[in-house]
């Protein structure tokens, strides 16, 4: 709770938290099915209609509601974020802890995997990822989750590298604890900061990464909603049905700068030294 | 000095690691290259005939004999035969990659050009409403993919100035200058301002604890003008930061902008490589994505070695 | 949002100096989205491929834009009174961009490679009832046939069947050089990017009023419409629909256009359950409303069709078997076939091939949700669906197939039982099968339509497939290009009659 009245005192995490407290009640909504119109039914005859009268954000080529697709669109965005850096997290951080309990070989072969990993430009490495596993949800999950994984191996590792060396972990041991509680008590207690801020920050990045993958047509499918897709689809039309275009682009960006001021204020809260630098 | 021979030699297992992943990776995506090819059409050919045609590209082979000869193809610098294009694949990245060169250096350019003034004005300014307002746009700016960036600038022009982007035959620089500026400028914009948003933010970040340092305060004391100071003192230590950057930046651009590319019909490293995968144009990809690992490694090795010299305090460990 | 105001004001008027590019009188600049994917004309079948092609080599005969057919190299030629020889007489005048003269022997040599197994060639199948080729004087090439064979004539006038050099065959260079016959020489080319054709002087088939093509490719076709806008491009091709209404409403762009030969349809796998059982085909046929699939996906710009889209084939299609959506009977038959509460199916389709794949599938989807079938779409790239499609590995499928003028030419492919996509098709019936082979020896043109018309009545009945409609092709151009005319075929050989304002 701590942390949340600290992100309510600090500006920028004020508007970050409100920003993301909308946009995933939009986005449960979506996702529950309570949107003003079915997101899927096309009502032919009122194609491309503008903003305003039934359609608050205005209808697609299909008459599909607006609205209701970015709600959706929200709601698959956010679970394809939560969970490909969850994923990421999990193995990345296991990776990282495990790299620096055990050092040696295991530590070279990890590190050096996601030296190659880091090599490529994440959406690179995605595409290359959607290009075998097949375009879908899941696959942009796993695409994505194998995209940051180094940086949380790379999180994980650093701390737990020092902590490793400092006396209490020494003094732990001598004590007879199991390894396993050694690793859980004591180093994953000294994580939860840092991992914190970059799971925030990370989601913003799984979300642009996910709308450039289903912009160019390798991520959600039609026609299921996805902030990307409907991007991509405005392309053509954003003459006839500029709504198309600026509605989708707005959530994007809104929904990025959530979890960018999130994050940064956590860093604040986490680090103050750089607090008055970096708001 | 030993960090750094141990950079330099973990360069090329690195580098061996990508040929082994990105090879592998290529073919393990389903379909190939005579499908990619022939389209529906393809139903035509008998069995021996699509045998004769997998045999003409070299398809035929086990998967370590490819990767060995492509390897040894490699160390003599020669990146095998494109499918696609029935050129060497070499030809191909160097006669892309000037583009993206020019993108990312212009990108670049963008971003210092408006990033850096924008962070030192604000750093000087700080905690007033003029701060504000820059970091508030710098924020946003961050918060842009560089796609909506495009789409909403090519519908901005087209519908709110009536102007149109220009696209169609890329034009060489050296051909034309202004033209291939008019034909860059906006991809770079496209590509820049989340860079530029990035330079805002860091370049402030670095002159605000610069400006509070004791030197400065004591070169005001005594009496050196505002700017002198800043000017003098304060901005070459803030582009240490910057610059690295800039660097790392620099490094992600040189791998192709795929999206941008596609909006914009630019032919650079981005599409290339997209339009290899989709062909399943199996020496192309492996090619041009070693080329893009190599100067992404090379570009942030660089930047390291760089930062190390001009700041000898830092001590190494992780990366960002 | 200041940054980016500034920004675009700069560039707005940075571009509006340099839109003005001087286009020289001589230089066509041509823009196309998709780019050849080889050179080879026999073993190339991409409608890309074909595309370039055709501006460079020819086949013996080709069809004007009324599908009637013209001399190409061959002058003239006749079918003996059996019908079992067909004779050319070529033009003496034909001349390959390497100046030597096209002969018989060049003719020859083409189509024994076509012939061979080993080349790959993509329309062999329309010439195997050729039994031997002779060649009586330097101008005169003699095919034997097996027996009558109508349809040959037509199958020729493709650059699939395009006549090569003797000597480009023996060297090997067909898949690197272009030697052909025709109006324009390949000057220089880059994959994916650009080509420059230089106009062959010595064409055989008159003057060309310019001396270049200069093509660019831009893999987007709102960026083909803004080369045009911008005064980048003079003529361009345009595939997506939706991009093609956007240029009537530009001032200084013409939009041609020209209904295809290809069609839509959605191919259902009778070979797997549930789409083995007849009424339960028919039933998604009768759910089909496709003048609303129509409207939706192609904002209209299109013809509802029956099987048959050649012009001298096709027929009202309001007669045929549930081509008003009849829901109610829809339900009907599903309850016949067992399926009286409907059932589920996955649909392919390829990510951009064609651009409206996507939108069709959804308006399917939604139609066929209404009567209670449950459609799960699958995008797939260009590649893995042709994979795909080729196996049979789909439930359902939307396609784009290309249409030929003859209807044999164009269905014995899938709808004989010898068909060499017969096993993409999946189905096939006595009836179809005897209706192909007498088209094909029939030699009267009445009878052949009779022929066809049963054929075609009987195929929309058993619903192996759903035909929906055939699109348009599109090519547009800025002020001061005249004299193209599109064709049914989709070719951009009517840029020889193309000519420049200054």
């Amino acid at each position: 709770m701590s942390v949340l009245s600290a992100l309510m005192r600090h500006s920028a995490g004020r508007i970050g938290l409100v920003i993301i407290v909308i946009f995933t009640i939009a986005a449960i909504l979506g996702l529950l099915g309570l949107t003003p119109h079915d997101p899927l039914a096309q009502d032919r005859l009122a194609r491309l209609q503008p903003p305003g009268g039934a359609y608050l954000m205005g209808t697609d080529l299909f008459g599909r509601d607006i609205l209701s697709r970015l709600m959706v669109g929200i709601g698959q965005s956010f679970v394809v974020a939560l969970l490909s850096v969850g994923l990421a997290t999990l193995v990345g951080t296991i990776l990282g802890l495990t790299a620096a309990w055990f050092g040696g070989l295991w530590d070279g072969v990890a590190m050096r995997t996601m030296d190659v990993l880091l090599a490529f430009p994440a959406i690179l490495l995605a595409l290359l990822i959607v290009a075998i596993l097949e375009a879908g949800m899941t696959t942009s999950i796993i695409a994505i989750a194998v995209v940051y994984t180094p940086i949380f191996t790379r999180v994980a590792r650093g701390p737990a590298l020092s902590l490793k060396t400092r006396s209490f972990v020494d003094a732990a041991r001598t004590f007879g604890s199991s390894r396993l509680y050694i690793l859980s008590r004591h180093l994953l207690g000294n994580l939860v900061a840092p991992l914190t801020v970059q799971v925030t920050l990370a989601l913003a990045w799984a979300l642009l990464t996910e709308a450039a993958l289903s912009f160019l047509g390798l991520g959600t499918q039609p026609p299921n909603p996805s902030l990307g897709l409907m991007l991509s689809d405005s392309r053509n039309l954003m003459e006839m049905a500029p709504w198309m275009l600026i509605f989708p682009a707005a959530v994007i960006m809104l929904a990025v700068l959530g979890f960018n001021l999130l994050g940064d204020a956590l860093r604040d809260i986490a680090d103050p030294k750089s607090r008055r630098a970096l708001t | 000095m030993q960090y750094f021979l141990r950079r330099l030699a973990v360069f090329p297992l690195v580098m061996l690691g990508v040929s082994v992943f990105v090879f592998v990776a290529i073919r393990l995506v389903p379909g190939d290259a005579i499908t990619a090819m022939l389209g529906t059409e393809g139903g035509m050919l008998t069995p021996a005939q699509r045998e004769a045609l997998a045999a003409y590209f070299g398809l035929d082979q086990n998967w370590a004999v490819q990767y060995l000869r492509w390897l040894g193809g490699l160390l003599t610098g020669d990146l095998g035969i494109s499918v696609t294009y029935g050129q060497p694949v070499l030809d191909i990245i160097l006669e892309r990659f000037p583009l993206t060169l020019q993108l990312a250096l212009m990108s670049m350019v963008v971003a210092l050009a408006i990033g850096l003034p924008a962070g030192v004005f604000a750093a000087t300014r700080a905690e007033r409403p003029s701060d504000l307002i820059v970091r508030i746009f710098a924020m946003v700016g961050q918060s842009m993919p560089n796609f909506v960036v495009a789409l909403l600038a090519i519908y901005i022009l087209s519908v709110g100035f009536g102007v149109l982007p220009t696209m169609g035959r890329f034009i060489p620089f050296t051909q034309d200058p202004l033209g291939n500026l008019a034909q860059m400028i906006l991809p770079a914009i496209a590509l820049g301002t989340a860079f530029a948003a990035a330079v805002t933010r860091i370049s402030r970040a670095a002159m605000l604890e610069i400006l509070s340092e004791d030197y400065v305060r004591t070169a005001r004391s005594q009496g050196f003008s505002q700017s002198y100071v800043i000017w003098r003192h304060a901005l070459p230590n803030a582009l240490i930061p910057v610059l690295t950057l800039s660097g790392v930046e620099f490094g992600y651009l040189l791998g192709g902008a795929v999206i941008v590319e596609q909006i914009f019909a630019l032919p650079g490293l981005g599409r290339v490589v997209l339009d290899a995968i989709l062909q399943r144009d199996y020496a192309l990809v492996q090619g041009v994505v070693l080329f893009i690992a190599f100067n992404f490694l090379l570009v942030n090795l660089l930047v390291d070695l760089a930062y190390a010299a001009i700041d000898p305090r830092i001590r190494y460990g992780g990366r960002k | 949002m200041t940054t980016m105001k500034t920004v675009t004001g700069a560039v707005a008027l940075a571009l509006s100096t340099a839109m003005v590019a001087p286009a020289t009188a001589q230089t066509l600049n041509v823009a196309w989205s998709q780019d050849a994917t080889g050179l080879d004309p026999h073993t190339q079948p991409g409608f890309a491929t074909i595309r370039l092609l055709e501006l460079m080599y020819e086949p013996l005969v080709r069809l004007d834009a009324n599908l009637e057919l013209q001399p190409a190299v061959a002058q003239s030629w006749e079918f003996s009174e059996d019908g079992t020889s067909l004779t050319f007489m070529l033009d003496p005048e034909a001349m390959f961009h390497d100046g030597t003269p096209v002969t018989s022997a060049d003719v020859q040599a083409s189509f024994e490679r076509i012939l061979d197994e080993a080349t790959g060639a993509i329309s062999r199948a329309n010439y195997t009832s050729i039994v031997g080729i002779e060649t009586p004087d330097e101008h005169t090439v003699v095919f034997r046939l097996d027996g009558p064979d109508a349809p040959i004539l037509n199958g020729m006038a493709s650059v699939n069947a395009a006549i090569v050099p003797a000597s480009a065959i023996e060297a090997g260079t067909l898949d690197t050089e272009v030697v052909g016959s025709g109006p324009f020489t390949l000057t220089d080319r880059t994959p994916n990017a650009n080509a420059t054709l230089t106009t062959f002087d010595d064409w055989h088939g008159g003057d060309v009023a310019y001396d270049t093509i200069e093509i660019s490719v831009l893999p987007d076709e709102t960026a083909i419409l803004a080369a045009l806008r911008a005064g980048q491009a003079d003529f361009a091709l345009i595939n997506d629909p939706l991009v093609a209404t956007l240029v009537p409403q530009t001032d200084g762009l013409t939009l041609n256009s020209a209904p295809t030969l290809s069609y839509y349809v959605l191919q259902l796998n009778a070979a797997r359950e549930p789409m083995d059982s007849l009424p339960l085909r028919q039933a998604i046929s009768c759910a089909i409303d496709r003048q609303d699939i129509l409207d939706a996906a192609l904002l209209g710009e299109g013809d509802i069709t029956g099987p048959l889209t050649s012009p001298a084939y096709r027929t009202d299609p309001s007669g045929l078997f549930c081509y008003e959506q009849d829901q109610d009977r829809a339900r009907e038959l599903l309850a016949e076939a067992g399926y009286a509460d409907g059932f589920s199916a996955t649909v392919i389709a390829a990510t951009g091939e064609p651009p409206t794949a996507s939108a069709i599938a959804q308006v399917i989807q939604s139609q066929l949700g209404e009567v209670g079938i449950e459609l799960e779409i699958e995008m797939q790239e260009l590649s893995v669906y042709i994979d795909r499609w080729l196996a049979a590995d789909f439930d359902m499928a939307v396609a784009l197939n290309g249409g030929r003028v003859d209807p044999y030419t164009m269905y014995n492919r899938y709808w004989t039982r010898d068909g060499n996509l017969q096993g993409v098709a999946n189905y096939i019936d006595d009836t179809l099968d005897r209706l192909m082979i007498e088209g094909r020896a029939e030699t009267d043109e009445a009878a052949r339509r009779e022929i066809f018309a049963e054929f075609e009545s009987h195929l929309a009945e058993m619903a192996p497939w759903v035909w929906l409609f055939t699109g348009n092709t599109y090519t547009a151009q800025v002020d001061g290009v005249s004299g193209f005319e599109s064709s049914p075929t989709g070719t951009l050989f009517g840029l020889v009659d193309v000519t420049l304002a200054e």
